[in-house]
């Protein structure tokens, strides 16, 4: 959901469908290594994540690759914290994403829904 | 922890090291053998055979059985850190309610923030092709059992660090609720985040990929583990 923000911030509109279809595009630069990498690191293919590291050190340059794998790492853990503590949203991002959360398929993982599914 | 021809941040360097140290260091409802073994079972569930059957079925608890583990600590606690480490996504209040039928929310929260600070950190590694980084050896002591008396319910399955809503201009919280989640425990706050803030930032991060990037990267590695926060 700060994907939207950042777009404000920049006066861009992304597209947050992408998110969870993949098929689409968010409108990011170096989407496509963007996502190859952080696909690679979350699934822990490590052998596909350095082929995906080469060809991004190519078109995006190494820092860029590494950081994109510094915040991958990240939420990698801090999903985890969220998902473990079932913490609600902040009251403005509740309030103001209600139409996205529908839009983009984000509301099926609210919390009471989950329970409903899995017990 | 990582080779200098790394492109990482001193700041990343040096909190990484300083949180395996506080792992293998006596907790406030954990030892420090604990904690190490904690990381040992994260990473071991990678590789249980019972795990991959709980991920592909419908729902987690239609798969019964044992884990591959064999571990000193409580099997509650063991099932918790499989759950944690390879299904995030399907834990549930009902599960939690059970789990902490068990165990305290105050030990619950600690290994929270125990196991999730290993995630990001075994996930650097891996993802740098370094491989995961030797378990610390153990510091003497015994678990503190300090907690947080003033926290508040919030609607999250534990109680959370009390804070003012003031808003800042990322459009959240200047403390956002998923930075009061363990403030249950104020010692696992302070692992998970200082292993966290490194990595990341609401605003001008610190990184040479744009906020946008970093969002783009954020969301779907949410979708992909299924959060909603």
């Amino acid at each position: 959901m700060l994907l939207r923000a950042s777009g404000q911030r920049e006066d861009k509109t992304y597209n947050l469908n992408s998110i969870t279809d993949t098929q689409l595009t968010a409108g990011v630069d170096n989407e496509q290594h963007l996502r190859q990498l952080t696909e690679a690191a979350i699934s822990g293919d490590w052998l596909t994540l350095q082929e995906h590291l080469r060809a991004a050190r190519k078109a995006m340059g190494y820092q860029q690759a590494i950081d994109t794998l510094v915040v991958a790492a990240a939420f990698n853990g801090i999903t985890r914290v969220a998902d473990a503590t079932g913490i609600p949203l902040d009251r403005n991002t509740a309030e103001t994403t209600i139409e996205m959360r529908a839009a983009t398929g984000i509301q099926q993982f609210e919390y009471v829904r989950k329970s409903e599914r899995y017990g | 922890m990582y080779p200098d021809h790394l492109p990482l941040s001193q700041e990343l360097r040096d909190s990484h090291a300083q949180s395996w140290e506080q792992i293998a260091s006596p907790g406030d409802f954990f030892s420090a053998r604990d904690r190490i073994e904690m990381v040992r079972i994260a990473r071991e569930a990678l590789t249980c055979p019972l795990c991959e059957a709980r991920k592909a079925a419908l729902s987690p608890r239609a798969v019964d059985g044992m884990h591959a583990s064999r571990s000193s600590l409580a099997t509650v606690i063991v099932d918790m850190i499989h759950r944690l480490r390879t299904d995030p996504g399907r834990l549930t209040r009902s599960w939690f309610d059970q789990v902490t039928l068990e165990i305290s929310k105050q030990e619950y929260v600690e290994i929270v923030s125990v196991v999730n600070s290993s995630v990001i950190i075994d996930t650097l590694h891996n993802a740098l092709g370094l491989g995961v980084p030797a378990l610390p050896l153990a510091k003497s002591g015994r678990a503190r059992k300090n907690y947080n008396t003033e926290t508040v319910e919030a609607g999250a399955w534990v109680p959370i660090l009390a804070a003012e809503e003031v808003m800042a201009d990322t459009g959240l919280p200047q403390v956002p609720n998923i930075a009061r989640s363990l403030g249950l425990v104020p010692s696992a706050l302070d692992l998970f985040f200082s292993t966290f803030r490194p990595h990341y930032a609401l605003k001008d991060i610190p990184l040479s990929i744009s906020q946008a990037q970093a969002e783009f990267v954020a969301s779907r590695v949410s979708s992909m583990n299924e959060c909603f926060y």
